[in-house]
């Protein structure tokens, strides 16, 4: 971390801004971790609490990442909730139906997850309609077209496919009986994820098109087309789960994925991305995702009533808002000391 | 705004009047169900398209009516039948989900004249309640007890309800028949309620199953309502490591739970056979619309019954009849 502020400090005045909000999200998930230890008890600080809440984590943040770059750079997209079932659905036709091999099942599902990002990032960035609309529209598109054709092609809304033993071992095992190899899959796109954002050089552009997309544009940077691709990516990341989700449970539905729309943004925000955009980090995001799915989770382990769990989440986000505004006004204050 | 409702209703009436008056009639009936993509509903809806068959062949029609989501059922779904009653329905189909919220406008289909059939959720109680022509469905309480009596015979005693709904009466019910059936065979029963945030989501329902046999590690009883919430019953229970041990009954089955069902990961599944409470529901109110026609039982019962290791091979042949 201390490489990333200095690298900041020289280069992009963003760096220490990045470093900040993550503090936050640290002590954030310390003060709900500890407090769900204490009333969780052995059970829920051995393995099998953290493999509940990182299965949790894992699928959610496999979402929350792609979602996180897309809300730095200024935008939002809610068709990931249409697109998870729709992936898993593909894929449950393609192998479940049609019988074909997984191989094919699971490339269509993530390319339709592609295609719905493409056309999100078309439409956002060819027309003036805001991302949170057409990611709607885009959202409600996808749910009747998946609808329309599992009803059209199988007669039924719910389909069921049997994986091999490759393909449940990569995307649906439970390692240990209990850790969803989804887990592993997460901590391969944080490393990917960590890598464009902070380390290749097109992480800066993100960043400069949520600060200010007409200067972005005007300094040189493909803004379209980095739109675009933000865009594919958390269609990808929501196709990858919900092709997950079919390979573990052995069966799609229709409806369902909607939950991961509000709690991918969530997780984001108590990440401590900024809602206008141009600020946040991975390792927030994988802190804000963290610190969802323990509360999740440890309300069940501590026997507190489920509403509780809401009501902790709730107040999370707004504190995470509220400490987000003031690390905010805190990190331009101390960079303007240095200098 | 509600000046045009009963300026509606009225002339709904006069229509139903008018068509009630005359010998050959053509009805246009309104179903209200759930969301058209839920498996269950989806079957319900097929008995409901085929029943319309016949509606169609005299000259009417079927015009189903489903949320868009489940998130503000009741109000929603009170809309949905003030809908009905503005587009001129002849006769109107509905369950009673959220007696509160859905009650008043219920109360305005019978007040304007218009057949009422109350199906799927709120039972004789309701329809009496309501003015109701007759109720057509499984009983949710009597599905539940179903559950809890059969795992309770087969001596699993300690059962907990999965909620993913709190607050909706049919779920409640469901749960307080499994946890009576249980104690009615000396048993104990507890729900195990989940926070909205959960509805839809596999994982979220399988890991809170899981947490909660770890916690509770006397449970050795389940049930779940609704297909994927079964399904993901199951696997909770599978990373538990309680498979064998804790023992699962869910309400509807698909493929993949008559599979477990063979397999023997589930031991039961309560069928409130859909398809006939939408059929049933639409051609007892076309023929009363167009021949004055009544079933003098009241209180159609659809379900429960139960699907178990023994009689799933023919539910199996049901389904592939396209029968289930």
């Amino acid at each position: 971390m201390s490489m990333q502020s200095e690298a900041g400090a020289n280069s992009f005045s963003l760096g220490s801004l990045i470093r900040r909000p993550e503090t936050g999200s640290f002590l954030g998930f310390i003060v709900v971790y500890l407090f769900f230890a204490i009333l969780g008890g052995a059970v829920f600080v051995g393995a099998p609490g953290w493999s509940s809440w990182l299965n949790i984590a894992a699928e959610v943040g496999i979402i929350a990442l792609p979602i996180g770059l897309l809300m730095i750079a200024g935008e939002f997209d809610l068709s990931v909730g249409a697109v998870v079932p729709a992936a898993s659905v593909t894929t449950a036709l393609l192998c479940g139906h049609f019988e074909l091999p997984a191989l094919v099942g699971i490339l269509g599902g993530l390319g339709l997850g592609l295609l719905v990002g493409l056309a999100n990032g078309l439409l956002v960035t060819r027309t003036a309609i805001p991302s949170l609309i057409v990611t709607i529209g885009v959202m409600f598109a996808v749910m009747g077209l998946t609808l329309g054709f599992a009803v059209l092609i199988t007669g039924s809304t719910s389909l069921s496919y049997v994986p091999g033993p490759v393909t449940k071992a990569l995307l649906g095992t439970f390692i240990g009986g209990m850790f969803n190899v989804s887990i592993f899959w997460w901590l391969g796109f944080i490393a990917v994820y960590f890598y464009f954002l902070h380390i290749s050089p097109t992480g800066n552009w993100v960043f400069a098109l949520g600060g200010d997309a007409e200067s972005a544009r005007n300094a040189g940077v493909p803004t379209a087309k980095l739109k675009i691709s933000l865009f594919m990516m958390s269609g990808f990341g929501a196709a990858f789960v919900g092709i997950a989700q079919l390979m573990t449970y052995q069966s799609a539905q229709v409806a369902g994925g909607q939950p991961f729309i509000f709690n991918s943004i969530m997780c984001v925000v108590i990440g401590g991305v900024l809602l206008t955009g141009g600020a946040g980090s991975i390792v927030g995001i994988v802190l804000g995702t963290m610190t969802f799915a323990v509360v999740n989770q440890g309300i069940f382990f501590a026997s507190l009533d489920p509403n509780i769990g809401s009501i902790i989440i709730g107040a999370l986000l707004l504190a995470a808002v509220l400490s987000n505004d003031t690390f905010r006004t805190l990190a331009t204050t101390y960079a303007s000391k240095k200098k | 705004m509600s000046k045009f409702t009963r300026l509606a209703a009225t002339a709904a009436t006069a229509i139903a009047v008018a068509c009630t008056a005359s010998a050959v009639m053509a009805a246009d009936i309104y179903v209200i169900g759930g969301k058209p993509d839920d498996p269950f509903w989806s079957r319900v809806k097929k008995g409901a398209e085929d029943a319309g068959i016949v509606a169609q062949a005299q000259g009417g029609s079927v015009t189903w009516l489903g949320p868009q989501n489940y998130d503000n059922l009741g109000p929603d779904a009170a809309e949905l039948i003030r809908q009905a009653i503005d587009q001129g329905a002849d006769a109107i189909v509905g369950p009673d989900w959220v007696p509160e919220a859905m009650d008043p406008a219920f109360k305005a289909v019978t007040d304007a004249g218009i057949p009422l059939v109350i199906y799927n959720a709120g039972g004789l109680e309701a329809a009496d309640k309501l003015g109701a022509m007759n109720y057509v469905g499984a009983v949710d309480y009597k599905s539940g007890y179903a559950g809890g009596e059969y795992l309770a015979k087969a001596g699993h005693k300690n059962g907990a309800c999965v909620n993913t709904l709190p607050g909706a009466a049919n779920i409640e019910a469901f749960c307080n028949g499994f946890n009576d059936g249980l104690k009615a065979e000396g048993g104990t029963g507890s729900t195990l309620q989940l926070p909205a945030t959960a509805f839809g989501d596999a994982t979220a329902v399988a890991q809170a199953v899981r947490a909660h046999l770890l916690k509770n590690p006397d449970i050795d009883a389940m049930f779940a309502i609704g297909d994927g919430d079964t399904n993901a019953t199951v696997s909770g229970i599978q990373q538990a490591g309680k498979t064998g041990s804790v023992h699962v009954c869910g309400m509807n089955f698909n493929d993949s739970i008559l599979a477990n069902i063979k397999a023997g990961s589930q031991d039961c599944a309560i069928d409130q056979q859909g398809y006939q409470q939408g059929f049933f529901a639409v051609s007892i109110l076309n023929n009363y619309v167009n021949y004055g026609v009544t079933i003098p039982t009241r209180e159609v019962l659809t379900g429960p019954g139960v699907i178990d290791a023994k009689n799933v091979d023919q539910v199996i042949e049901g389904v592939k009849a396209g029968a289930r």
